[in-house]
């Protein structure tokens, strides 16, 4: 299991390599002039909001508020936080349209929604 | 090996059930040294089941509880510092302790497939009496709000475990 404790610069270059990502396949997933930072909660209930709808260049934070580590890891791969620590975040630059779902591997029951539209 | 379930549910329950028999319940105290310890030993149960189990997916679990129940015993343990209590060892913490090492003494005696049912059967039993005890004792004799707040927040961190160690007992059952 790999596990990493997210500082706010560390949350800085993941969603610069998320951009990256994302830029590779469109010209979305870059962070424009008037993009929205959107914050999903990780707790063993759930994701908070469990539908979140973005457009793209908008940035997706999600900040872990349980006492374990849990990942946003989107059932297509297109992306994975990996492991975030307690009290860590992690943050994805929106891309490519599309609904992606999105899973906790470590508690598979934790189950959430992005739509970029 | 076939594993005695409601003995070992009667069992579980006894243990927890200590507590709830003392007239004004488990102090904060007791209840710190009751919630360190039922979280050791099941980490300690996972060690055990990472070596020796052999399917991949009580591997996965086994982990899982190491990772989530460290997590609260860091919690916990840092709970306690900040409010500067003690945990008091009492007959609860000791009977879980016992139950913890027999059960380790057991598992150490099985392999294969056997050591994979008797591991997540005790998994099942185990996260359902830690379950009953939060809500009909711990939760309720807890006296400092930080402590009670941090029980309610890791009970469904035991119901996800124990949904979870029951849907690998039905795969192991297949």
């Amino acid at each position: 299991m790999r596990v990493g404790k997210h500082s706010a610069v560390r949350v800085c270059a993941v969603a610069v390599a998320g951009l990256g990502l994302a830029g590779a396949a469109a010209s979305s997933g870059q962070v424009k002039a008037g993009a929205k930072t959107f914050v999903v909660t990780m707790q063993i209930t759930g994701f908070e909001p469990q539908i979140l709808t973005v457009a793209p260049g908008d940035r997706v934070t999600w900040v872990n508020k349980d006492l374990f580590p849990h990942t946003a890891t989107a059932d297509d791969k297109t992306f994975d936080s990996q492991g975030v620590a307690p009290t860590g975040t992690w943050t994805f630059v929106a891309g490519k349209l599309g609904t992606y779902t999105y899973t906790c591997t470590f508690h598979p029951t934790m189950r959430g929604t992005i739509k970029v539209q | 090996m076939k594993l005695n379930y409601a003995a070992l549910a009667g069992f579980l329950a006894l243990m927890f059930g200590l507590s709830s028999a003392q007239a004004a319940g488990p102090t904060d105290p007791q209840i710190a040294a009751i919630v360190v310890t039922a979280n050791q030993v099941d980490i300690d149960a996972a060690k055990l089941a990472l070596s020796k189990a052999k399917s991949p997916d009580v591997k996965t679990f086994a982990q899982l509880m190491i990772t989530d129940h460290s997590g609260v015993n860091k919690a916990a343990t840092e709970l306690v510092q900040k409010l500067h209590v003690t945990p008091e060892s009492n007959p609860t913490s000791q009977s879980l302790q016992k139950g913890g090492d027999d059960n380790l003494a057991a598992l150490k005696k099985l392999s294969g497939s056997a050591f994979d049912r008797v591991y997540v059967d005790h998994e099942v039993v185990y996260h359902q009496a830690v379950l009953d005890a939060l809500d009909t004792t711990l939760i309720p004799s807890a006296q400092n709000a930080e402590l009670k707040a941090l029980l309610v927040k890791v009970r469904p961190a035991f119901v996800a475990h124990l949904e979870h160690a029951k849907h690998l007992q039905g795969e192991l059952g297949k």
